[in-house]
C-alpha cells in the first residue's frame, strides 16, 4: 500500500512543486522557499541521525557554515553566488569530518551534547565577529542578487527554481545512498554498531562520512538561504534550529515523506496559522510528546532495502 | 590575587546552583538514560512560581517565615509538575526507541518553556529581594549575605541527598534501580515508585536552584531554563553522568571555571570555552571524571 502509494505520489509531488511558485503570490513563494530549504536542511540531518543513527543537535552550524561561506565570499570576494557553492559545499563537509574525528566514538548522549555545544560556539564565534569577516550580531546583509552567466536572476521565483533544483539533487543523493555501499553500512551501523564492525564495516569511517557528507547537504541549502534574503545573520543559525531539524526527522520516522510533513508542519503552517504565533511552539511541543506516545517509531517510518517483510524482526532502533 | 578571591567566591556560588540543578539531571539520567531536557525549563518555571506566592500568597511580605514557605511551596509545587511531567511524557516511552524518548522530552521542555511565557508574559521579570541585601568587604574581596546562603543551603542539600541515597534502604533501591531496573525489580523494588520519586527529589532540588537564580541574577525571563539547564547538565556530564557526588563536584568545577573565564578572559567567550573544556574531558575521560567505565551494550 504504502511502496504504490509512493510511486503515485511522487510524480505528483514533482509536478505540484514545479508549478507553485506561478500560482502563489510573493508571500507564499518565500515561505514556499522556507520549505524547499529547510526540507534540504532536514534531509541532510536525516543521513546523519536517522540513516546513521548519530545523535546529532549540532546541524544548523553546517547550514549556517555554507550560508556565511557563501555571504563572505560575495561580500569580501566580489564572488557570484552560484561560484561560491562549491566552497559552500565543501567547507562545511570539511568541518564536518573535522569535528566528527574526535567525537564520533562518544556514546549517544554524549555525542548530543558534544553537537549542540559545536553549535552554540558557532553562533557566539560569528556573533563575536571573530577575524572581522562575519559582521558580529547583524550578520552580512546587502549580497548580490542570483545570477547565471550574467542573466539577472534576482525575481524569487528565480530564488525558488534554485531551491527546488538543490532538494531534488538531494532527494537523488538520497535515493541513490540507500542502495549504495555506504548506505547499506550506515543502515548496520544504526541497527547495531557491535554487529556492523564483526562483518568487517569499518564504522568510524562510515561515521565521519556521514557526517561530512550531511554537512556539505546543509551547507548547499545555506548558500540557497543567503540566496533568498540577501543576508545572513546568527540567528538564524541558533541551537533551537538544530532542535526542530533533530525532532522534524524523528518524529517524521526518517523517511523522505515522513520530513517533508515535518518540515511542512514545522515551517509552513504556523503561517497559515499566523493568529496562534505566540502558542507556535507550545502546541509543537505537544505534539511532539503524543507523536512520540502514538507512534514512537515516526508518524512514517522509513523502511530498508526490498527485505520481504516475513524475514523482518521488529528491533529497537538505536537503543 | 584579588580577582583570584573574588572570582573564587562568585565561582562557588555560581557553582553551587549548578550543581543543584545538574542532580535532577544525574538521578533521572542514572535510572531511566534518558537526558529530561524539560528539567531546565522546570528550574526556570520554579523562579516564576516563587514569585507569584510572593506577590500572590505572601502579600510581598519578605520575613523568614514567609521566605521558607516559598522555598517550600515552590519544591512542593515543582515536585508535582515533575511526577506529572515523568507520567505524561516518559512512562509511555520507557519500551520505546530511544530517541523517541528524546524528541517527547524536547516536546515536553517547549511546552514548560512556552507555558511560562503563556501564563508570565515574554518579556523580563524582576525577582523580589527576599534576602536582606547585606555586604561584607574582606580585604578587598566583596561577598553577600546570598552568596554565603546559596552555598550553605546548597551543601545541607546536597550532603542530605548524599546521605539518603547512600545510607537509606529507599536510597539502596534507587541505586539498585539505576544499576539494574528488571533485576530491581525481581528484587521487590517497586520501579514506578523510584522513577516518581526520583523526579520529586530532583524537581524540588531544581526548584530550590531556581528561586537561587533569581535571588542572585535578579532578572528572569520564560527562555532561560535551556541556559541554565545546558550548563548543569555539562556539569553533570563532567562529573560523570548518573554519579551524585560526580554532579556536585562538576557544578562547582563549571562554576569556577566559568567564573575565572569570565574575570580573566572575556565573559563573551564563555560559552566558547565551556563547550571546549567539555570536548577536552570527554576525550580524556570519556565517561567524566567519576564516572566509571560502562561497558558497550551488546
Amino acid at each position: 500500500m504504502m511502496k504504490s502509494l509512493q510511486r503515485f505520489s511522487y510524480p505528483i509531488f514533482f509536478v505540484v512543486m514545479a508549478i507553485l511558485p506561478n500560482v502563489l503570490d510573493d508571500r507564499w513563494q518565500a515561505v514556499a522557499i522556507t520549505f524547499l530549504v529547510f526540507a534540504v536542511v532536514a534531509l541532510s540531518q536525516d543521513i546523519v541521525l536517522g540513516k546513521s543513527g548519530m545523535f546529532n543537535m549540532g546541524q544548523a552550524l553546517f547550514f549556517g557554515l555554507g550560508a556565511y561561506t557563501t555571504a563572505i565570499l560575495n561580500s569580501e570576494f566580489g564572488w557570484p553566488l552560484l561560484a561560491t557553492i562549491p566552497l559552500a559545499i565543501l567547507i562545511p563537509a570539511l568541518f564536518g569530518v573535522l569535528l566528527a574525528g574526535p567525537i564520533v566514538h562518544l556514546r549517544g548522549d554524549y555525542l548530543l551534547v558534544v553537537t549542540i555545544g559545536f553549535n552554540i560556539v558557532f553562533v557566539q564565534v560569528v556573533q563575536n565577529n571573530l577575524g572581522g569577516l562575519t559582521g558580529g550580531p547583524n550578520g552580512i546583509f546587502g549580497l548580490d542578487s542570483l545570477s547565471l552567466f550574467g542573466i539577472d536572476l534576482s525575481s524569487q521565483i528565480a530564488v525558488y527554481y534554485f531551491a527546488f533544483v538543490v532538494l531534488l539533487l538531494t532527494l537523488w543523493i538520497m535515493h541513490n545512498l540507500a542502495g549504495s555501499k555506504a548506505g547499506r553500512a550506515m543502515h548496520y551501523l544504526r541497527e547495531d554498531q557491535l554487529a556492523a564492525e564483526s562483518i568487517g564495516i569499518n564504522t568510524r569511517v562510515f561515521k565521519i562520512f556521514a557526517f561530512g557528507l550531511g554537512a556539505g547537504i546543509a551547507g548547499l541549502a545555506g548558500t540557497v538561504f543567503a540566496a533568498q534574503y540577501s543576508a545572513v545573520s546568527p540567528e538564524a543559525f541558533e541551537f533551537i534550529q538544530s532542535v526542530l531539524f533533530f525532532s522534524i526527522v524523528i518524529v517524521g520516522g526518517s523517511s523522505i515523506p515522513g520530513v517533508l510533513i515535518g518540515v511542512f508542519v514545522m515551517f509552513v503552517l504556523p503561517e497559515i496559522f499566523r493568529e496562534f504565533a505566540t502558542w507556535r511552539f507550545f502546541i509543537f511541543g505537544f505534539a511532539m510528546i503524543l507523536a512520540m506516545i502514538l507512534r514512537p517509531r515516526g508518524i512514517w517510518p522509513a523502511t530498508f532495502g526490498k527485505i520481504p517483510k516475513f524475514l523482518i524482526k521488529e528491533s529497537n532502533h538505536g537503543s | 590575587m584579588d580577582i583570584f578571591l573574588q572570582q573564587l567566591a562568585n565561582g562557588l556560588t555560581i557553582g553551587s546552583m549548578y550543581a543543584l540543578v545538574a542532580l535532577g539531571y544525574t538521578m533521572v539520567y542514572g535510572v531511566m538514560r534518558l537526558i529530561n531536557f524539560a528539567h531546565g525549563d522546570m528550574v526556570a518555571a520554579s523562579a516564576f512560581v516563587g514569585l507569584t506566592i510572593y506577590t500572590q500568597v505572601m502579600g510581598q511580605s519578605a520575613s523568614l517565615l514567609s521566605v521558607v514557605i516559598i522555598f517550600l511551596l515552590s519544591a512542593v509545587v515543582m515536585a508535582c509538575v515533575g511526577v506529572i511531567l515523568e507520567r505524561v511524557a516518559y512512562r509511555p516511552l520507557r519500551e520505546a526507541p530511544r530517541l523517541s524518548a528524546v524528541v517527547s522530552a524536547l516536546g515536553a521542555s517547549l511546552v514548560i518553556q512556552n507555558g511560562i511565557m503563556l501564563i508570565w508574559g515574554p518579556q523580563m521579570r524582576i525577582f523580589p529581594v527576599l534576602v536582606p541585601q547585606v555586604y561584607w568587604d574582606l580585604g578587598g574581596v566583596v561577598i553577600s549575605l546570598i552568596q554565603v546562603i546559596i552555598l550553605s543551603l546548597s551543601l545541607v542539600l546536597m550532603v542530605a541527598l548524599y546521605l539518603f541515597v547512600e545510607k537509606t534502604r529507599i536510597g539502596a533501591a534507587i541505586r539498585a534501580s539505576s544499576i539494574d531496573q528488571d533485576a530491581a525489580r525481581l528484587m521487590g523494588i517497586n520501579v514506578n515508585s523510584i522513577i516518581a520519586l526520583i523526579f520529586i527529589i530532583g524537581s524540588s532540588l531544581g526548584a530550590v536552584g531556581g528561586l537561587f537564580i533569581g535571588l542572585y541574577y535578579r532578572g528572569i525571563t520564560f527562555n532561560m531554563g535551556w541556559q541554565y539547564g545546558l550548563y548543569a547538565f555539562i556539569a553533570a556530564i563532567i562529573g560523570g553522568i548518573g554519579n551524585i557526588p560526580g554532579a556536585m563536584l562538576g557544578g562547582m568545577l563549571l562554576g569556577l571555571f566559568k567564573a575565572f573565564i569570565a574575570g580573566y578572559v572575556s565573559s563573551t567567550w564563555a560559552d566558547a570555552f565551556t563547550f571546549i573544556l567539555l570536548i577536552v574531558i570527554l576525550i580524556i575521560r570519556p565517561n567524566g571524571i567519576l564516572g566509571e567505565r560502562v561497558a558497550e551494550k551488546v
